[in-house]
């Protein structure tokens, strides 16, 4: 009877130790699932890896690749900012006086967070308002698919609080040949120092 | 051996049964068919591209061996190019599938406060823990929408309470017409549905104090559970915008308006609507107007319980714009004892703030009115519903993107002698100050 016991005992103890062991393979599994999608935010991405479908607010179409050739700095906004967009787009103009200066041609790609909201004609309106009607600055929107893979590709975190976007003050400079060259935040004081 | 190879063979099979499980359920059929399309150009060109490999292989082998075959051709540059541009677009389609199924990531706001009185609570005084606000937005598809938001927050009786502040399923029409059920923040004003309950959200420290939240000294139903209908038609240099809704019959239970989440007793509904026009472009860019009004059928949870029929018409404008936040919110209140002693009451409220949004900071300065007749149950009965009047000055400094510091200063004067009734007891009881002055810090933080 006792041997019994102590069978069971020894059976349950490695019954134990396989379900801890599937238990922590599983774990492990579930880890590597979650952790797999954050691969895809590598640095470096170029303007060749980003969605390339987008309208510009003349409702033209518009690749990235297609401003190839000139140094881009993009970032990412929304007309209903009056936070922290106005600031970048302070930055922006910041930048244009330095390459103006400079005699260089760099273009400026804003990308809306908010393409429900944020259509052609309210960034064209956009800028208007506020006076940004350089040729080199573009204004885009695209679908809802293609703004969130562009941003976790460039790592533009962001969250939609009812009409209002969560982001963060970013940047991102690519060079003539499309490739990733800097990334901008809120911690560089002066964004045109990396031009 | 062979058991240790089961065993990982297990753990290998449940953890890919769990890690699939922990993704969300299948999305819509539309998705489906567009993945399925997707796989099979990305088989195609999985393919195309071992066969181009295996050609490469064997060009390189004939290289190494000296014997390159000059009439082998060579690979079509502009094809491999459109092969890796395909294979990048479908790798970025599957990668915008694992975001879409990745789970739901839990967002929201918090805020601590000190000052020489409670920002909401006055007879409270010291350091006090604001509130911790969880903001869940579950993607359900293309049109099917929802949100909540979980509160945990200081009460008037300094207890942390939670709430289930905004719970709402909807189901989105197109841009003209999105339909929401539960309980969602009451369509009047601005404030109310543009602010919500993330205190970092605001310029200013707290709201006026007679819309704020029905449990932090508001006295208006901030919150109804029932059905909203909302839209907006772009229309030349601007939009209309409407709300339309219905819901449970809000009741006074403690002094507090409670927007009955399970129902109400006495049957009756409160029923609204809003229409606004947003200005785009032009001289007046980012002024909003509007003008609403509900009717509502109020009761208390006394013994002998009271029933009034709320009116409320009002109208508001803003001006929102990057140098500006001007804020005008004005109400008008006819309400009518529907038992007891009857009796029409009419009251008003009204509420203006300035505010500069500077590179620096945003100062702003506010006045707030509350003419709140206390012959009126519905006012009479609320343990914040005196009449008063607050003059404030404020400013918000942000630290970074997601915190900021405000500071508010502020003189309220309760214009009404509010003794104990039946119902409630007297504001000195209470330990309401007739006048205060206040001086406020706030830290907020959204995350």
């Amino acid at each position: 009877m006792s041997k019994g016991r102590r069978t069971l005992k020894k059976n349950t103890g490695r019954n134990s130790l396989q379900r801890s062991t599937i238990l922590c393979g599983a774990a492990a599994l579930m880890l590597l699932a979650a952790w797999c999608p954050a691969a895809d935010l590598r640095a470096g991405v170029s303007l060749e890896e980003l969605p390339q479908g987008w309208h510009d607010d003349r409702a033209r179409d518009l690749t990235l690749t297609a401003l190839q050739g000139h140094r881009v700095v993009l970032t990412m906004a929304y007309a209903a900012c009056h936070r922290l967009c106005p600031a970048t787009m302070d930055e922006f103009k910041r930048m244009q006086r330095v390459v103006d200066a400079r005699g260089e041609i760099v273009d400026f790609v804003i990308v809306g967070y908010d393409p429900k909201n944020d259509s052609p004609a309210v960034w064209h309106q956009y800028r208007l308002s506020r006076g940004l009607n350089r040729d080199n600055w573009h204004f885009l929107s695209g679908s809802q698919t293609a703004t969130e893979q562009l941003a976790r590709k460039l790592g533009f975190p962001f969250w939609t609080y009812d009409e209002h976007v969560m982001h963060e003050s970013r940047a991102v400079l690519f060079d003539t040949s499309g490739a990733q060259r800097a990334v901008l935040g809120s911690r560089d004081p002066r964004w045109s120092d990396a031009l | 051996m062979l058991n240790k190879l089961l065993i990982l063979a297990r753990a290998i099979a449940l953890g890919a049964v769990l890690s699939t499980v922990s993704l969300p359920a299948a999305a819509d059929s539309v998705s489906d068919a567009k993945l399925e399309e997707l796989q099979k150009k990305l088989d195609q060109s999985m393919k195309m591209i071992e066969a181009l490999g295996a050609r490469v292989k064997e060009l390189e082998g004939h290289t190494s061996n000296g014997t390159v075959a000059a009439a082998a051709p060579a690979p079509d540059p502009q094809r491999l190019q459109a092969v890796e541009q395909k294979v990048a677009q479908i790798e970025t389609a599957n990668a915008t599938r694992q975001t879409d199924d990745s789970g739901l990531p839990i967002h929201g706001f918090a805020d601590v406060n000190v000052g020489n009185h409670n920002l909401y609570f006055p007879y409270a005084k010291g350091t006090n823990v604001g509130s911790l606000d969880f903001y869940l937005a579950p993607k359900l598809g293309d049109r099917v929408v929802s949100l909540a938001e979980l509160i945990f927050e200081t009460g008037p009786d300094g207890h942390v309470g939670t709430d289930l502040e905004r719970f709402q399923i909807g189901y989105q029409f197109n841009d003209q017409a999105t339909v929401w059920v539960g309980r969602f923040h009451t369509p009047y004003g601005y404030v109310n549905t543009a602010l919500h309950h993330g205190v970092w959200l605001a310029d200013s420290l707290r709201r006026p104090k007679f819309v704020n939240f029905e449990d932090k000294g508001g006295v208006m139903p901030s919150h109804t559970v029932g059905v909203w209908v909302t839209g907006a038609e772009r229309e030349g240099n601007g939009k209309f915008l409407y709300d339309l809704y219905a819901g449970n019959g809000q009741q006074i239970q403690g002094g507090t308006l409670d927007m009955q989440t399970g129902g109400n007793g006495h049957g009756a509904a409160i029923v609204g609507a809003r229409l606004s026009y947003q200005f785009i472009g032009g001289a007046v860019d980012g002024l909003l107007v509007g003008v609403n009004g509900f009717t509502d059928k109020v009761n208390d949870d006394s013994t002998n319980p009271a029933l009034i029929r709320l009116n409320m018409v009002g109208a508001y404008a803003v001006y929102d714009t990057d140098t500006w936040e001007h804020i005008i919110e004005a109400y008008s209140f006819h309400d009518k004892n529907l038992n007891g002693s009857p009796g029409t009451h009419r009251s008003e409220a009204w509420f203006a703030q300035f505010g500069y949004r500077a590179s620096w900071g945003v100062p702003y300065v506010r006045y707030e009115r509350a003419m709140l007749d206390q012959l009126d149950p519905y006012f009479n009965e609320q343990t914040f519903g005196a009449s008063y009047y607050r003059s404030a000055l404020g400013v918000r400094f942000d630290i970074n993107a997601k915190s900021s510091i405000k500071f508010e200063v502020a003189h309220t004067r309760n214009t009404d002698d509010r003794p104990a009734t039946d119902y409630r007891p007297s504001d000195a009881e209470i330990g309401l100050p007739q006048q205060y002055d206040e001086i406020l810090a706030q830290y907020a933080v959204r995350f």
